[in-house]
């Protein structure tokens, strides 16, 4: 039959590509979502489109996107990292009193900052592992660890946005036409972790050990090496947003950044990073953080009560994941179709 | 059965009773004002609502799965508690509504769970957020202080001579409760096994995706236990409530022995870890340690708790190396 010849050349093509085309409709699902509640909004309050609100939602947006784009490394390899917020309160801490101290202290800073987000990250990475402890549980810990040490080493003190360096200040909130130049820092940071996922031998193996670590094990790579780096990048864009952060708000106190494990997982599920591993994108999960800056703004703007946005965010986290599962249902359906040569004709 | 058999002690159990009584006398130590009857009752008010959940998070982690929203479920409980008390209802209304309420909303987790095949780590963290947004929501941002007596009865009377917290009775029984629960019945054996290996058990004729919803719902009945017993503590009810107990419970769970993986764990353990916990925490307050250091150590003894099986098998590997160099060389294939 002529037929049976053509048929796997016809089925390859689609075959390939349909773990991208749904990851596609995914993430432009997110964007249509996003443009949706934006019309809601600019319809309800006639402040929601100007530019200078739109710049504060960028702004907000920015350096959540950057801890996103951290959450979502780590959940690609399977694991979650609830510490990201504690992580980023010492390493902003710990640097900013630094600074305060030495006032002359110029770009070291960025690295000493860098330097403590990747050690409480490969700590992080350490106990999941080589420690085989539950992920959550591991970070759970940490997360009390890191926040315990943030005090006690502050001893009730804050660091006023006076005793910070003026050039620290000064530089996030510089304009470069009319972008703000923490949206541009953040945009560069998340296309670079993007692109090295994306494109680097490295990169491709968080994936494939997020997607089938046993897989990944007969294969060759090394998944607890791996898995240890994830955290540890983690850690790193965490010490990096916690800084960024300090010198947006000025003053730094000790429960800076609490609560933004939700808020960073929330933005990565929103923006299509799968919990269960080995599916996602950078650029979805920072898409995530602007849909949860949107929604945040926006609430303020309707006049709506604080305790919405945990309402919203958290039931956003529970029907992100299950539109993933239904999307993975429905991908494993087709593709045993295809398997079974049903979808051929 | 025989009688010996009702309660046999692991050794990790051993060493926790062990803990706990060097706990109590380094207390000793520490404060003149530990070794009191009175006090010592009344520490116990320390660990009695964590406990609860603790007991309901235990069924839970045995089935392999994990349950960080059960604080929140605590706190919609006394929010809707006060709502009741705010509409005169009798107290034995009050309470089945709020336990009715609270194990549907663990119901739900469950089903998200079991029927959606969702990580319960994902899903348990959203409705920590949502049930939290939804104790705000129908309580508002005012706290409720205004309880009928009737309402505090549970969690503020002590008994026998104005010593035992009937708090602490109500603890006992649910733990009795549920130790008989997990090691007594059907359901408990169930759950091990699911535990241990969910698709033998599948295919051994348990319905696994009904047990999971049985203990979901179970541990929100437990949480709602414990808002009825945190109303009698604090007198107040607001969507804040028991924000960051999780911690602990957790800490209490996983101290206590039961693998996190599920499938193994006994309720003594949990009972006795809270002891310990509960000691420490009763030494290091009488002892003015401020709350960030107890915070400290107690994310230490979470980690030794989950480190306890991964140092376990290193020491083992020690050993084994010192008894035979020659054979160490070879390494273990790594579970991924």
């Amino acid at each position: 039959m002529p037929t049976k010849a053509i048929t796997p050349a016809v089925l390859a093509v689609p075959r390939r590509n349909l773990g991208e085309l749904a990851l596609r409709v995914r993430v432009s699902g997110v964007l249509a979502f996003l443009l949706i509640i934006g019309a809601i909004f600019s319809l309800r309050s006639s402040q929601f489109l100007t530019p200078q609100n739109l710049g504060v939602i960028a702004s907000n947006a920015a350096i959540l996107a950057v801890v996103a784009a951290a959450q979502a490394v780590v959940l690609i390899t399977r694991n979650v990292d609830v510490s990201v917020g504690s992580m980023m309160g010492f390493s902003a801490y710990l640097t900013c009193d630094f600074a305060a101290r030495h006032q002359n202290a110029g770009a070291e800073l960025i690295l000493m900052a860098l330097a403590i987000g990747l050690f409480l990250g490969t700590v992080n990475g350490w106990l999941v592992a080589y420690g085989r402890v539950s992920s959550l549980i591991a970070t759970l810990a940490t997360m009390s660890l890191y926040r315990g040490f943030t005090y006690l080493y502050a001893h009730g003190q804050e660091v006023t946005s006076n005793r910070l360096p003026r050039w620290m200040l000064r530089s996030v909130d510089l304009r470069i036409a009319g972008v703000p130049m923490l949206v541009v820092i953040c945009v560069l940071v998340v296309l670079v972790a993007a692109v090295f996922l994306r494109h680097y031998p490295l990169g491709r193996r968080i994936y494939a050990v997020g997607s089938n670590p046993v897989a990944s094990l007969f294969y060759g790579l090394r998944p607890h090496r791996i898995i240890l780096l994830a955290y540890a990048l983690s850690g790193l864009l965490c010490g990096f947003a916690g800084l960024l952060y300090a010198a947006r708000i000025g003053t730094v106190t000790v429960v800076l950044a609490s609560g933004w494990e939700m808020s960073s997982l929330a933005a990565a599920v929103i923006g299509g990073v799968s919990v269960a591993g080995g599916s996602g994108t950078v650029i979805g999960a920072a898409l995530g953080a602007l849909v949860l800056a949107c929604v945040d703004n926006g609430l303020v703007l309707l006049g709506l009560p604080e305790f919405w946005r945990m309402f919203i965010q958290g039931s956003s986290i529970v029907a992100a994941a299950a539109v993933d599962v239904f999307i993975g249902f429905g991908l494993r359906k087709s593709l045993q179709g295809r398997r079974l040569g049903r979808s051929a004709g | 059965m025989n009688r010996a058999s009702l309660w046999r002690p692991t050794p990790w159990e051993v060493s926790l009773v062990v803990l706990t009584i060097a706990a109590g006398a380094w207390s000793v130590s520490l404060s003149p004002y530990y070794l009191n009857v009175d006090q010592i009752a009344y520490s116990t008010r320390q660990f009695i609502i964590p406990g609860l959940l603790a007991l309901g998070l235990m069924v839970v982690v045995v089935l392999g799965e994990i349950d960080i929203s059960l604080a929140s479920t605590l706190a919609v409980g006394s929010v809707l508690l006060a709502k009741c008390s705010a509409h005169h209802l009798p107290v034995f209304m009050a309470v089945p509504i709020a336990v009715g309420v609270c194990s549907l909303l663990g119901a739900l987790n469950g089903f998200l769970v079991a029927q959606l095949r969702l990580p319960s780590l994902a899903v348990t963290l959203g409705t920590m957020g949502a049930y939290r947004g939804l104790a705000f929501i129908i309580g508002s941002e005012m706290g409720y202080t205004d309880f009928d007596d009737s309402y505090l009865f549970l969690g503020s009377e002590r008994l026998f001579g104005d010593v035992v917290p009937v708090s602490f009775l109500l603890f006992l029984g649910a733990a009795l409760a549920t130790g008989f629960i997990m090691h007594r019945t059907v359901f408990g054996r169930r759950c091990f096994s699911v535990g241990h290996n969910r698709d033998a058990a599948w295919f051994a004729g348990i319905d696994v995706q009904r047990l999971k919803i049985q203990a979901f719902a179970l541990a929100g009945a437990f949480a709602a236990l414990a808002a009825l017993v945190w109303i009698g503590q604090y007198g107040s009810a607001r969507g804040d409530n028991a924000d960051g107990t999780i911690l602990f419970v957790v800490t209490a769970v996983v101290l206590g022995g039961v693998d996190i993986n599920g499938g193994r764990g006994t309720v003594p353990g949990v009972v006795l870890a809270l002891f310990l916990l509960g000691t420490i925490r009763n030494g290091m307050g009488l002892a003015n340690i401020p709350g960030p250091t107890q915070t400290v150590v107690l994310g230490s003894l979470l980690v030794v708790g989950v480190l306890h099986p991964a140092l376990s098998s290193a020491v083992h590997r020690v050993r084994r190396f010192l008894r035979s160099p020659t054979k160490a060389s070879r390494t273990t294939v790594p579970a991924p």
